[in-house]
């Protein structure tokens, strides 16, 4: 009974906002504006819902180790004492809330993304192997474009920028286009099965 | 190298401390990343759209609130084992109104658009090589039997335009660790050890 | 010390005496930049450009050059700029640099520039400012009402936005492509980290996307026109220094195939 009111929620919607696009009424486009809203509003909640899951199955999970427990209270505290901090001290500029983004996540954040260069410079070396001819066509795409993208590139020769915006804006285009147009058509079929009722994964499998 | 920058740079270091290997410290700094993130999401979440677009026109007196407020507070059923399938409600509507929003928009955008402009572009050598990289991509894609005859030529014309592309998708990958890696040796030399002038 | 090692230690080295050394290389003027400076210096005084920051905290070394070369450019010919985030850490990140940016260039708050904020649901967001931007946002990031704010009562739809910027480093362009220009015949121009170049192509090719300002050398490049060296250029000495090493690196490792084949056809 829930999973069928589930189902038909999820057509009627689907149904409702595919025919407002072609046809211009006002209970239709009022419907429209109202749904736009409670998408907001539902997805905010979902967000606090994934984070509350997330601190409640980290603290499950934490006591096999006195490390495991001690790196458990850093991030439920860290979790906790940001809230506060936002809640109570404001998100402007001058905030501890705004201080703490700033000097401590986007830091450390960026640096935890940019171990991957060095992970692609050792991927370089021992991956970027042309075996059959194919590969040797991607290595030699990336080396013209990992030149020609750069001032020293463009100080050395004009023909490695050059090579490197013809492969960019015509064969490399031309594969992205073909991606897309196929998950184009993808995700069209697979919003047709979700508005028909046929796609139901989104029910926990059931 | 005052006080805020130099617990910055240590954080830093703590995480740098990885490519030497998987240690306490870097796990720490990975532990209170994770908790900073969640308090962050948290915190602009009901700020940001909660409080002002559903609880305080509650408060008003403004009833059609009451609505978005129902649906999202059944989300949190999602942490009750017993009740969790009342939270499929919620996210089915979601879904619903994802998927009828997707579908003309996919449409157009990714297909009638971009064929088009395949088409159009015909006029020139370039435009008639796009469009053959198009088209024998998608054949690449599409048929599944392409071992032989025209299918299995047609599709390995597309895997060499699709290594072309995986070829630049590298080097422009390389562009943007480097660039973030260049971010964080600027802070460590110029900012906490004023090297960089 | 192991291979892996030796590499890590060179990409360090070089990077590192890159940006202390800084040998200075020219850095050009790419047709990209050009293309997104021409489309702002088209717009008049009073104009208004949508700067979305719809990026995670961990690219801001790369989409934070790009979104303060836009916001200076705009600010310099009095363009208004409304600012909002489609991703929770854009938020923050994206109020920063426009208040630094604003303050810099003496625009005010509230008349030539406002911060509308954070929404989560990105196609709502994207295609409920096509219908009513009030709707979406009716309070500012600091809990202003819109409506007392001079510049948010002009900003009613995509109608009386001139440009939007999307400054992205994933695929939230597709979505401004594909809700608010393919819907409501809105201009994008998407400032991508450059790990997403590749994707965007397609789209500005078939006039989809009106320009694409690519990663830090489309950062370095915008301030080459607007005359004011910034975070992009500082980085462009270290940038060919790590580029070069990886080039050498590929073909070192090709060259050791080679040979490891020839030894293998001549034992």
């Amino acid at each position: 009974m829930r999973d069928r009111l589930a189902v038909m929620a999820a057509s009627a919607c689907g149904v409702l906002l595919v025919v407002q696009y072609f046809v211009n009424a006002d209970w239709l486009q009022a419907s429209y504006r109202l749904l736009l809203s409670w998408m907001q509003a539902i997805f905010a909640f979902a967000l606090v819902v994934g984070v509350l899951a997330v601190i409640r199955d980290r603290i499950a999970r934490a006591g096999r180790t006195t490390e495991e427990r001690v790196n458990a209270v850093v991030m439920v505290g860290a979790a906790l004492v940001i809230s506060l901090l936002g809640f109570v001290g404001g998100t402007g500029r001058e905030s501890p809330f705004q201080w703490a983004f700033v000097h401590l996540q986007a830091p450390m954040q960026t640096t935890v993304f940019s171990l991957l260069a060095f992970y692609v410079a050792t991927a370089a070396y021992r991956g970027f192997r042309a075996r059959t001819i194919e590969s040797g066509v991607l290595v030699v795409a990336a080396l013209i474009v990992l030149l020609g993208r750069v001032p020293i590139g463009e100080w050395l020769t004009p023909v490695l920028p050059g090579g490197a915006d013809w492969i960019l804006n015509t064969p490399a285009l031309a594969a992205k286009r073909a991606i897309l147009i196929g998950i184009g058509l993808g995700m069209a079929a697979t919003s047709l099965r979700v508005i028909a009722g046929i796609e139901r994964t989104y029910l926990g499998g059931r | 190298m005052n006080l805020e920058t130099s617990i910055t740079a240590l954080l830093t270091l703590a995480i740098y401390s990885f490519l030497a290997g998987d240690n306490p410290i870097y796990r720490f700094a990975e532990h209170l990343l994770v908790g900073l993130t969640l308090g962050y999401s948290l915190v602009i979440t009901v700020s940001s759209i909660i409080m002002p677009e559903v609880i305080s026109p509650l408060a008003t007196g403004e009833w059609q609130a009451a609505f978005p407020l129902l649906l999202g507070s059944m989300m949190f059923l999602r942490l009750v084992p017993r009740a969790r399938g009342w939270s499929q409600i919620p996210m089915a509507i979601i879904i619903g109104c994802g998927a009828g929003l997707a579908l003309p928009a996919m449409l157009k955008a990714r297909v009638v658009q971009q064929l088009g402009a395949t088409i159009e572009g015909v006029g020139s050598v370039d435009g008639i090589l796009i469009l053959i990289g198009v088209a024998t991509t998608l054949v690449y894609f599409i048929f599944t039997r392409r071992d032989s005859g025209a299918a299995g030529f047609t599709s390995r014309i597309g895997r060499v335009f699709m290594m072309v592309f995986f070829g630049a998708t590298f080097a422009y990958t390389v562009m943007s660790r480097m660039t973030l890696l260049i971010g964080r040796l600027e802070f460590l030399l110029g900012d906490w050890l004023g090297l960089l002038g | 010390m192991n291979e892996r090692s030796l590499i890590f230690l060179a990409l360090a080295g070089i990077v590192s005496a890159a940006l202390l050394l800084r040998p200075g290389l020219p850095i050009g003027v790419t047709d990209s930049a050009h293309e997104v400076f021409e489309l702002i210096e088209s717009l008049d005084s009073g104009d208004v450009v949508m700067i979305s920051f719809d990026h995670e905290a961990s690219s801001l070394p790369e989409v934070g050059p790009l979104g303060a070369a836009i916001a200076d450019h705009c600010f310099r010919k009095r363009i208004n700029v409304v600012g909002l985030a489609l991703f929770a850490e854009g938020t923050a990140a994206g109020y920063e640099l426009l208040t630094e940016r604003a303050g810099g260039a003496g625009a005010r708050y509230g008349d030539d520039w406002i911060y509308l904020g954070f929404r989560p649901q990105y196609t709502a967001a994207i295609l409920g400012m096509g219908e009513s931007i009030p709707d979406v946002f009716a309070a500012d990031y600091r809990g202003t009402e819109i409506g007392t704010l001079p510049l948010g009562r002009r900003v009613l739809d995509y109608n009386d936005i001139d440009l939007v910027v999307s400054v992205a480093d994933g695929s939230m362009p597709t979505y401004w492509v594909e809700y608010a220009q393919a819907r409501y015949g809105q201009k994008i121009v998407a400032a991508l980290s450059a790990v997403m170049v590749t994707s965007f192509t397609p789209y500005l090719e078939a006039g989809q996307l009106a320009g694409i300002l690519p990663g830090l050398r489309g950062a370095a490049a915008y301030e080459q026109l607007l005359n004011s060296p910034g975070a992009g250029s500082r980085g462009m000495d270290a940038i060919s220094g790590a580029h070069v090493l990886l080039a050498l690196l590929v073909v070192a490792g090709n060259i050791q195939l080679w040979r490891s084949r020839r030894r293998r056809r001549n034992p």
